[in-house]
């Protein structure tokens, strides 16, 4: 046979086997769109809702390009984008001024913040409060991990503070023998704590995480409710609080140990060393950081947060202690590109009608089911936990968010709670930002993370639940 | 000559190692070991790099470094690196191109050995790196995957070494099945220079399915066993009647080493139905080289 042939007969079929996800959405796609809109998914004038129903043929092949990722996030970006426009769903002008609002200038301007923030070598300086505040004994110190973790994660976000403490870890741990069950354990435990403390601190306040602005964005234009930056941290504090208190308790029963091999003196040896040019640039850093942290107390609501973490940016860029080059080169501008693209959606998924057809399906499939808002709470809740766990947290709400809020359109406790349980990163390494960064330390497999991670989102599932029945009614 | 060794854990990485550079001795080969590290999502890529190059700078090793730190040392203790050489606590990461870093140590080391860290989804990650360095050996080692054998051979632009079940300790014999294709006489090369090298003795078979082949086979079953002979290779030389993979894979014991070309078939055809190279290297509990 000739060679050449065997060559281009296996580049297309190596092609094929490495698209098969986005042949298949194609597919979908095209199928879906032939076969038109079921009978009763009409618009306001009776008519079939051509453009509603192509907004969810749409939302599905993003679906599945995203979760199977089998080509890069702008080109599933751009692929949104056209076919809102090709496919009739909005015009072209509408489908780009939804592109762009507060929601998707916060992803750019944390994902910017947080790589000046790293950049400044933070972690050393921190190291040395964690320390002296909770250095008398090591399994204080661990749990010190933790709490300094979520504190942080809630107020700068979780890939701020797993790119930081994640050092800190790393380096008590460097000489443990983890062939032995007592010194695994204590990796395990030590890198775990620092992944629970960020993962749950992210819902503590709207800078957590992405997701909590977009939810926070859709509640004001589809509720007419402002949610401020502490009304947010009212609701979802005390949440993290017993998160923290449960995450501690299953991880020590899950990794005991002795803690024994943990080199917690050679670190404080080592972090002791210091000079005054670095000291004033982590002071320096301090101030911008708690400046920005107290503009978004402050003035969330008449800057946006997008705005102020901009600010933070130009800030350590005007400084000079961060170059645009350091920041281009690792700030994920697909990521960025696919959050306007999936945001741009929802609104169109809300505007044509889509939402509310699928929230009466929703409602019709439930009604044979006891009349509780409960159930209908815990469906959504569980669903949209589940789903951030295999589409990420930030897509997920972008994409859901709407339906959440649509479901009891008066109560704002659906559209907290679907952007808090999908803040529940507990079950997959592809989850969050931090999960992937803890499997790709190759130190924890995807078994032993779903196997810690289960107990984790049950339970944080049934705390959320708790408290939105008993405590956020005091509000 | 470049050989590809392609390694993982360490509990599972030492037997890969070992034939690895068995082969690449023999050979005279160049030889890259590369760690595949897990696949990073595209939400988290930028996140998992920005801690990456914070470890770097913390002198906290990357994920990967460890384990070709492991494997230079397991080169070393095996002799398989006689120059003196440096140790990893003075490396230098230098990133190549997207998601190839090469591991570089100072001081004097073997300039016939690469330490290459990568990034991604195996198969992607070894096919770049064979097209990238015309690498004609990849050796892997052999888990329960067999899904995963098939598209290496499938799409992998190099001869395949799937090793399983290798222990260092046990005298193997190379097990040669030959016929009248491409690969198979790939095959016979590199088994002639490994049995040569290692002192091994080599079973040469050919398998008749139908009366047709059967001349033509034999004269080349023959060949072989005087080509063989002639470079001082202890071999025996036996017909086999039946289905190929069937015979060749009960001709196979646990102290055998498998060497056969890879199928002619049509590459679509071989995706859809597979082939009996691929079943082989499949069904065989030692290592196999298909040979391209």
């Amino acid at each position: 046979m000739n060679d050449s042939y065997k060559i281009v007969s296996s580049s297309i079929l190596y092609w094929f086997s490495q698209k098969k996800w986005f042949l298949f959405s194609v597919l979908t796609g095209i199928f879906l769109v032939s076969i038109g809109p079921p009978i009763d998914f009409v618009n306001a004038n009776g008519e079939p809702n051509i453009a509603g129903y192509h907004s969810l043929v749409i939302l599905l092949m993003v679906f599945i390009l995203v979760t199977s990722q089998p080509i890069p996030f702008p080109a599933i970006a751009l692929l949104a984008l056209v076919l809102q426009v090709l496919l009739g769903v909005a015009p072209a002008d509408e489908v780009a001024s939804s592109l762009m609002n507060d929601a998707v200038l916060f992803v750019m301007g944390s994902l910017m913040f947080a790589i000046a923030i790293v950049h400044q070598g933070l972690d050393i300086r921190l190291a040395k409060i964690i320390i002296k505040i909770f250095g008398k004994s090591k399994r204080v110190f661990i749990a010190g991990l933790m709490f300094i973790s979520a504190v942080l994660s809630s107020f700068l976000g979780e890939h701020t503070i797993i790119a930081i403490m994640l050092p800190i870890g790393l380096s008590v741990i460097r000489n443990i023998d983890s062939s032995k069950p007592d010194g695994k354990n204590a990796v395990l435990l030590t890198l775990f704590s620092i992944a629970y403390g960020t993962i749950i601190g992210s819902i503590g306040t709207p800078s957590g995480g992405a997701r909590n602005v977009i939810m926070i964005n859709y509640i004001r234009e589809f509720s007419d409710v402002t949610i401020g930056y502490w009304d947010w941290m009212q609701y979802a504090y005390p949440i993290l609080i017993i998160q923290l208190i449960m995450a501690y308790f299953v991880l020590q029963f899950a990794f005991p140990s002795s803690l024994d091999n943990i080199q917690l003196q050679g670190y404080k040896k080592s972090v002791a060393k210091s000079n005054s040019a670095t000291n004033i640039r982590h002071i320096f850093s301090s101030i911008i950081i708690v400046a920005i942290i107290a503009s978004w107390f402050l003035f969330n609501e008449q800057f946006g947060l997008g705005i102020i973490a901009l600010c933070g940016v130009l800030i350590f860029m005007i400084c000079g202690m961060v170059s645009w080059e350091v920041i281009n080169k690792n700030t994920n501008w697909g990521v960025i590109l696919l959050f306007a693209a999936t945001i741009s959606l929802g609104f169109q998924i809300n505007d044509t009608g889509a939402a509310s057809w699928l929230i009466d399906k929703f409602n019709m499939m439930i009604s044979s089911f006891p009349e509780d808002s409960s159930f209908s709470w815990s469906f959504m809740a569980i669903i949209t936990g589940l789903t951030a766990n295999f589409f990420t947290s930030s897509a997920t709400t972008s994409l859901l968010g709407p339906m959440a809020i649509e479901l009891q359109p008066n109560n704002i406790a659906f559209g907290m709670s679907a952007a808090i349980a999908s803040g529940f990163s507990f079950l997959t390494v592809i989850s969050s930002p931090t999960a992937m960064i803890l499997y790709s330390t190759g130190l924890v497999s995807v078994k032993l993370f779903f196997r810690i991670g289960l107990l984790m989102f049950a339970s944080s599932i049934l705390i959320l639940y708790l408290m939105s029945e008993f405590y956020w009614v005091m509000l | 000559m470049n050989i590809l060794i392609a390694i993982g854990g360490r509990d599972y990485s030492k037997p890969t190692l070992d034939l690895g550079m068995k082969i690449a001795n023999s050979l005279e080969a160049s030889t890259t070991i590369a760690y595949v590290g897990k696949k990073v999502s595209q939400f988290s890529e930028k996140d998992v790099s920005v801690v990456h190059q914070n470890l770097d700078e913390r002198q906290l090793y990357r994920p990967g470094v460890r384990t070709l730190e492991w494997a230079y040392d397991f080169l070393k203790s095996k002799n398989y690196i006689q120059e003196e050489s440096n140790d990893f606590n003075d490396h230098l990461l230098v990133d190549e191109e997207n998601s190839r870093m090469r591991v570089l140590l100072k001081g004097k080391h073997s300039n016939k050995i690469d330490l290459i860290l990568r990034t991604g989804e195996i198969i992607e990650q070894l096919r770049s790196e064979v097209q990238t360095n015309n690498h004609d050996i990849t050796v892997i080692g052999g888990g329960k995957n067999k899904g995963m054998h098939h598209d290496l051979v499938q799409f992998i632009d190099s001869s395949v070494l799937v090793v399983k079940n290798y222990s260092f300790k046990k005298k193997y014999k190379v097990l040669l099945p030959v016929n009248n294709s491409v690969g198979s006489r790939n095959a016979i090369e590199i088994a002639e220079q490994f049995a040569k090298a290692n002192k091994l003795d080599v079973e040469i078979v050919t398998v008749l399915e139908n009366k047709s082949s059967d001349d033509n086979l034999k004269k080349i079953l023959e060949k072989t066993g005087k080509r063989f002979s002639k470079a001082r290779i202890k071999n025996t030389t036996r017909i086999l009647e039946g289905p190929v993979v069937k015979r060749i894979v009960q001709s196979a014991s646990d102290d055998s080493i498998v060497m056969l070309g890879v199928s002619p078939k049509n590459p679509i055809m071989k995706y859809f139905f597979g082939s009996k190279p691929i079943s082989i290297a499949q069904k065989c509990e030692c290592p196999v080289l298909i040979a391209k």
